[in-house]
């Protein structure tokens, strides 16, 4: 009886290094998968990721698909799912840029923008109303005024209840 | 049509309507190539796909397009970057899907056959090969791939690919003539 044994054919040798150990699959982000796919990684890196998809059958299985797919010229898509998916983003969403105001136009080189326009324009309603009231006479001149008429009514007496039935007889009185 | 090289990522990530309809038609082919083959072993109906293929949109776009501002451009080619997420969102669709709709009980032996063929690990003795090594032996025998398509996967010539497996083989026989009792 010969002991020689039959040469293994390479599947079989291959084959023969089955075992029940299992090897968690390390993770893959998928832009590093992306990056391997391209040839991009250097040698350390894509050693790593190679290491990943030769112990993740999912993984190798996805490798090879992709990179196939990638190869190919690649059929129309259904119109329908353009038109699903370009419905996910609306037309008058809060993602298209908001019309400024004429106001907003006055400070276009503001990067914080809102903020700042904001204050500023508080900035500006405060200068108006204080630019009127310096023009109107200011503080001084009304409490002048004020005190002036008080000091005049206070001044000139008149009896009870006259100015009462003047106004009365004015309101009721045809002459001009 | 615009190509998706040319789309304006910035632009895109911004939320801007016409350029993420210009990013819908020219993305649109390659997520529904992607999202068919990986659904292809599951055997779901066309509307699944249909449903497959608009759940990567949602993907990219929801949480304020965070999917898609991730994306780094100097790393990997959009077309790329957008195959794997692609990838990855119909299998997790196929997933959801099996387990919200069809007990295991259900599900054809055939179909099961495929996940079957993989659940036993091959041992590589630590050291003995490198990882390209591994994952060309594996692409050749334990997903019976041709050397055009390994090539192709790892972008090196097919003459490359034989002289690989080759000294992966030698190595592998020196090795069991080694533990041969």
């Amino acid at each position: 009886m010969s002991t020689e044994r039959t040469p293994l054919s390479d599947r079989e040798l291959w084959q023969r290094l089955a075992t029940d150990r299992s090897v968690a699959p390390a993770a893959v982000s998928d832009m590093d998968f992306a990056a391997w796919l391209e040839g991009r990684l250097p040698e350390a890196a894509a050693a790593r990721i190679e290491a990943a998809v030769a112990n993740d059958p999912a993984m190798l299985r996805a490798a090879l698909d992709l990179a196939d797919i990638l190869g190919m010229a690649l059929p129309a898509a259904p119109a329908r799912i353009a038109v699903r998916a370009q419905a996910l983003v609306g037309a008058g969403a809060a993602r298209q840029t908001p019309r400024k105001s004429w106001l907003a136009g006055l400070f276009p080189a503001f990067g914080e923008g809102f903020r700042l326009q904001r204050g500023a324009m508080a900035g500006m309603a405060v200068a108006v109303a204080a630019v009127g009231f310096v023009l109107g006479g200011g503080l001084g001149e009304t409490y002048v005024a004020s005190r002036y008429v008080s000091t005049e009514a206070s001044t000139i007496p008149k009896p009870f209840g006259s100015d009462t039935i003047n106004e009365l007889n004015d309101l009721f009185s045809d002459n001009t | 049509m615009t190509e998706l090289g040319q789309i304006d990522l910035q632009s895109l990530a911004a939320g801007h309507k016409r350029t993420w309809d210009a990013f819908v038609v020219a993305a649109s082919p390659l997520i529904n190539a992607v999202v068919r083959r990986a659904l292809a072993s599951y055997r779901l109906s066309d509307d699944d796909v249909m449903d497959a293929a608009q759940d990567v949109f949602v993907r990219l776009c929801s949480n304020d397009f965070r999917l898609l501002k991730a994306y780094d451009p100097a790393r990997a080619g959009l077309s790329t970057w957008l195959a794997v997420v692609s990838r990855s969102a119909a299998v997790d669709f196929a997933r959801r899907r099996r387990q919200a709709t069809a007990p295991l009980d259900d599900v054809p032996e055939s179909v099961l056959a495929v996940e079957d063929r993989h659940v036993e690990k091959l041992k590589i003795p630590e050291g003995l090969l490198t990882e390209r090594q591994t994952l060309i032996l594996r692409c050749l025998y334990g997903e019976e791939r041709d050397v055009a398509e390994v090539a192709r996967l790892l972008k090196i010539d097919a003459q490359t690919v034989r002289s690989t497996h080759h000294k992966a083989l030698l190595r592998l026989r020196e090795h069991f003539k080694e533990g041969a009792p």
